[in-house]
């Protein structure tokens, strides 16, 4: 039943591609096709094809970044697949695990962007490759920490924490630890709000947050399921917040509900998404009193990966991208375009770079939960939305 | 061959078009999910997804909620497009001129933008709150994140079909039927419950159907104003199948909304089949 679903959505996201890429104009064979007419001088270009998702900004970030790598690579064209977040990026996922399946080597997909789950999840499934310094040398800029936690499975290449985005005119005392906070949600009644955790990564790292707080400090990397017993503290906390929270346990739906009531001053601090705080700011969405604090122990923050399928035919052009996406150039446009924090490490951006990160992208912890964030979300939909 | 049996074959034929997209798309879907639903953890088959549906506090919640939701939006769409088609049809002047002519704009604005711009208008800090804080009026009551949103919203996106389904049924009740009622003295109050009521009495049928199939299938709304919980069923089953990954389970909630809907689907059915062997008799 299962395979036969998955055949399904592979052969509706294949109709889908075809349909797409016929409408590119480009040829749907694999293989070394030479890309465009008119390209028959540099005969041997290659084109691989990349799929990410994300929401528009992520769009924008690649649609700056592969003109400045293909004008330096001009034999090799990235064909970009841009899944708007939400909708397909299950699917793509599905796909590579079918194509695989069926034996037919990656299903076309060269390059995959996602976050940490589908890291895990297709480590399980061994599709993903194995990458090394050999072929990608700036991998070294890399925290070798960050590698380690996806067995070299994929690249960390921007990364983004959730932090505490606050008015800076009504909160005077900025919480510090996450203590802190829970006081400053006690004492200002439905002055706080995070988001439905299974609707939005930041109101899931309050979330997560708040319930391994409680747990020894390794635990954040722990996948196995017997640590659920260790969470009852943490839920029960989270429901006992309830009457302090927006609407005494209203909980928006989406990062961007909880930054809504921020702009229009219902509430006066909530979890949020560094890179989204930090782009509203900048195009004037949020009130320009809105500030950004990190606190301890600090909230998830995490990389977002490329993963590169294990039966790929075109790593060499894939290895030479990943290596352009690593280097201080390319880094440079993620910092500027979509605020997000660089992935290599920061000691190889500028000093202007370097301190302008300074507070916001130090302090978050890179949690690794795996399934486990599923049972989260179940549970708290029944005692914390439902209580 | 005799000319009937030909006749047989071009009506089978006929028909055999939409008999087959009604099986591959409805038919087929319908019955994969019930083996789904019927999945258990171990894989083999039994009924433990719908005792878990039943027995969660959290799923019961989802479904008395959903249909507490249904029940009254339905009411409410009918009384309200009946009292407008009958307003419509049977009087004439400026104020059904423009009712006329601006009831059926909700149909053209997409249910998303819809659904933001009562979100705007009623939210805590919405137009309605401080033009009331304005007039002196200090509390003013949750209707966004909140079952009334939902009906609400729901009123706004099923009047005008059901008021242009009523009114049509409503313009071919003719005329001399009424005038001749009056001529021998009914009343008012008796024209209606003994004349236009019965003669359009189907077609409310028919719009209950669609109102209550609406209603209960619907998600932006809900997912957007709702409150966490309890949820509608679309909302739940949205979270069940993406987010926790429950196929079964998912397939079991949606297989139990079907049956919802078949339930009034039924005496839908019955009502049409009723009046076709009346006729044909």
């Amino acid at each position: 039943m299962l395979n036969k679903k998955s055949a399904f959505a592979f052969v509706t996201s294949f109709v889908l591609a075809a349909s797409l890429l016929s409408g590119c104009g480009s040829s749907k064979d694999s293989g070394t096709s030479s890309a465009a007419e008119g390209t028959d001088t540099s005969s041997k270009q290659v084109e691989f094809s990349f799929y990410y998702s994300g929401s528009q900004n992520v769009d924008d970030l690649w649609k700056n970044l592969i003109p400045m790598f293909e004008e330096k690579n001009p034999d090799i064209k990235v064909k970009a697949v841009y899944v708007p977040s939400g909708t397909g990026a299950q699917p793509t996922y599905d796909r590579i695990l079918a194509a695989k399946q069926s034996g037919k080597g990656s299903g076309d997909i060269d390059l995959f962007e996602d976050g940490l789950g589908v890291v895990t999840k297709g480590q399980k499934d061994d599709l993903w490759d194995n990458l090394s310094t050999d072929h990608i040398p700036n991998l070294n800029n890399v925290d070798q920490n960050t590698l380690n936690d996806v067995s070299n499975l994929a690249i960390p290449y921007r990364s983004s924490a959730v932090v505490l985005a606050y008015n800076s005119e009504t909160v005077k005392d900025v919480p510090k630890t996450l203590d802190d906070v829970y006081e400053w949600i006690r004492s200002h009644p439905e002055r706080f709000a995070y988001n439905d955790p299974s609707t939005g990564g930041a109101g899931s790292s309050f979330v997560t947050t708040s319930i391994y707080n409680f747990l020894p400090e390794d635990a954040i990397h722990n996948t196995d399921p017997s640590i659920e017993s260790q969470w009852d503290q943490g839920f029960s906390l989270l429901k006992d917040l309830g009457k302090y929270m927006y609407g005494k346990g209203i909980y928006p739906k989406k990062n961007q509900g909880t930054l809504d009531l921020l702009t229009s001053g219902e509430v006066d601090m909530i979890p949020a998404w560094s890179d989204m705080v930090l782009d509203q700011l900048d195009k004037g969405q949020l009130p320009e009193t809105t500030k950004i604090t990190q606190i301890t122990p600090g909230f998830n923050g995490g990389p977002t990966y490329l993963m590169v399928p294990k039966l790929s035919e075109k790593k060499d052009a894939v290895y030479k991208f990943l290596d352009f996406v690593l280097s201080p150039e390319a880094q440079n446009v993620v910092v500027d375009k979509m605020h997000g924090f660089p992935g290599i490490k920061l000691t190889n951006m500028s000093q202007e770079v370097q301190d302008s990160f300074k507070g916001a992208s130090e302090g978050f912890r890179s949690f690794n939960i795996g399934d486990l964030d599923k049972d989260i979300n179940k549970r708290w939909q029944s005692e914390v939305a439902a209580q | 061959m005799s000319k009937s049996i030909k006749r047989g074959i071009l009506g089978i034929s006929m028909v055999l078009p939409s008999f087959l997209v009604l099986v591959l798309i409805v038919v087929i879907p319908i019955i994969s999910s019930l083996r789904e639903s019927l999945k258990n953890e171990n894989g083999g088959y039994d009924l433990s997804n719908y005792a878990y549906l039943f027995t969660d506090k959290l799923m019961r919640s989802n479904i008395i909620f959903t249909l507490e939701i249904t029940i009254v939006s339905s009411i409410l769409v009918l009384l309200i497009s009946y009292s407008l088609a009958v307003y419509m049809r049977f009087n004439n002047g400026f104020a059904v001129r423009w009712i006329r002519r601006t009831y059926m704009i909700p149909i053209f604005i997409p249910s998303v933008i819809a659904t933001y711009g009562l979100i705007q208008l009623l939210g805590n800090h919405g137009w309605m709150a401080r033009i009331l804080y304005h007039l002196g009026t200090d509390s003013f009551p949750r209707i966004i994140f909140d079952m009334k949103g939902i009906i609400l919203a729901n009123l706004w996106f099923n009047i005008p079909f059901t008021t242009m389904l009523l009114g049509s049924a409503l313009s071919g009740v003719p005329d001399a039927v009424i005038e001749s009622a009056k001529d021998v003295g009914a009343g008012r109050l008796r024209i209606f419950f003994r004349l236009i009521l019965p003669l359009t009495f189907k077609t409310l049928l028919v719009a209950l159907t669609f109102v209550f199939m609406g209603v209960i299938g619907s998600f932006t709304a809900p997912f957007l104003i709702g409150p966490n919980a309890p949820q509608m069923l679309g909302v739940s089953m949205e979270q069940i199948f993406s987010v926790f990954q429950d196929r079964q389970l998912a397939a079991a909630t949606a297989f139990f909304t079907f049956l919802l809907c078949s339930f009034v689907g039924y005496f839908y059915i019955r009502s049409m089949i009723k009046e076709e062997s009346v006729r044909s008799s």
